[in-house]
């Protein structure tokens, strides 16, 4: 059986509904998304920031992609699911890049199955988890106060 | 000699200046040893070199990878996506 994955990044809005219907089939029950989305406001729990009630404010956040890299690596994330989870059907992983300011979804990660008991919660889980440390797509930060790269904190080990 | 295309990302292309080069470099050089050229040849890269990540024909590599002739290499620091 050969069960629908799609993966790939786009400057284009993130279209739900379109990729639901692209990863259900005849056989499923149950889908588990996740999506992400630009946060305009920060509390950063225990500083001084946040125990006075201020939060940290970001403008947006211009992402950037290896482009043909980080399709591939997400196929591999795909793949990668498949060997954990059998019972998972349709997968999506997108990522949306360019600049995109709060509230605005940048990323998705769907996976469906016939019931929800399969793991297919933990499959999306595990799907958001792995795009953040080897999918090669960077943000960076524009504040009230300049602009500043994220750096992520994960190095990749030999055949990742 | 072997010629090579070298991209930059993120804060990495920030420091080089530029998205992309092409080079040549001596056959059988290491990833360990074009580091090491970069780090001389392009002083803004240096302190970059200690945390880059590196990729050969869209896998990642490590320091003793050996160059193939023609790859498609990059450089960039941890990544941040979602």
């Amino acid at each position: 059986m050969n069960y629908p994955t799609i993966f790939s990044v786009t400057e284009d809005e993130i279209d739900l509904n379109e990729l639901l219907a692209q990863i259900t089939l005849t056989s499923t029950g149950a889908a588990a998304i996740f999506t992400g989305m630009v946060r305009g406001e920060t509390l950063r729990r225990g500083s001084a920031q946040a125990s006075r009630g201020e939060a940290h404010e970001t403008e947006y956040l211009e992402y950037e992609a290896y482009i043909p890299m980080a399709e591939a690596k997400m196929k591999q994330v795909a793949d990668e699911i498949r060997a954990k989870w059998n019972g998972i059907e349709g997968i999506a992983i997108v990522q949306r890049i360019g600049k995109l300011y709060p509230k605005t979804p940048t990323v998705l990660i769907a996976c469906t199955a016939a019931h929800r008991d399969t793991g297919v919660f933990e499959a999306a889980r595990y799907g958001i988890d792995r795009l953040k440390e080897i999918v090669p797509i960077w943000k960076k930060e524009v504040n009230p106060n300049g602009e500043e790269w994220v750096e992520g904190d994960y190095i990749p080990k030999a055949g990742e | 000699m072997n010629r090579i295309k070298l991209l930059f990302f993120a804060t990495l292309r920030d420091r080089a200046g530029t998205k992309s080069l092409e080079l040549e470099v001596p056959e059988n050089m290491t990833v360990q040893g074009l580091k090491g050229k970069l780090a001389q040849e392009y002083p803004n890269l240096s302190e970059s070199m200690k945390s880059v990540l590196i990729t050969i024909n869209r896998e990642y590599a490590f320091d003793e990878a050996v160059i193939p002739p023609g790859a498609e290499m990059a450089m960039f620091p941890p990544v941040s996506g979602g």
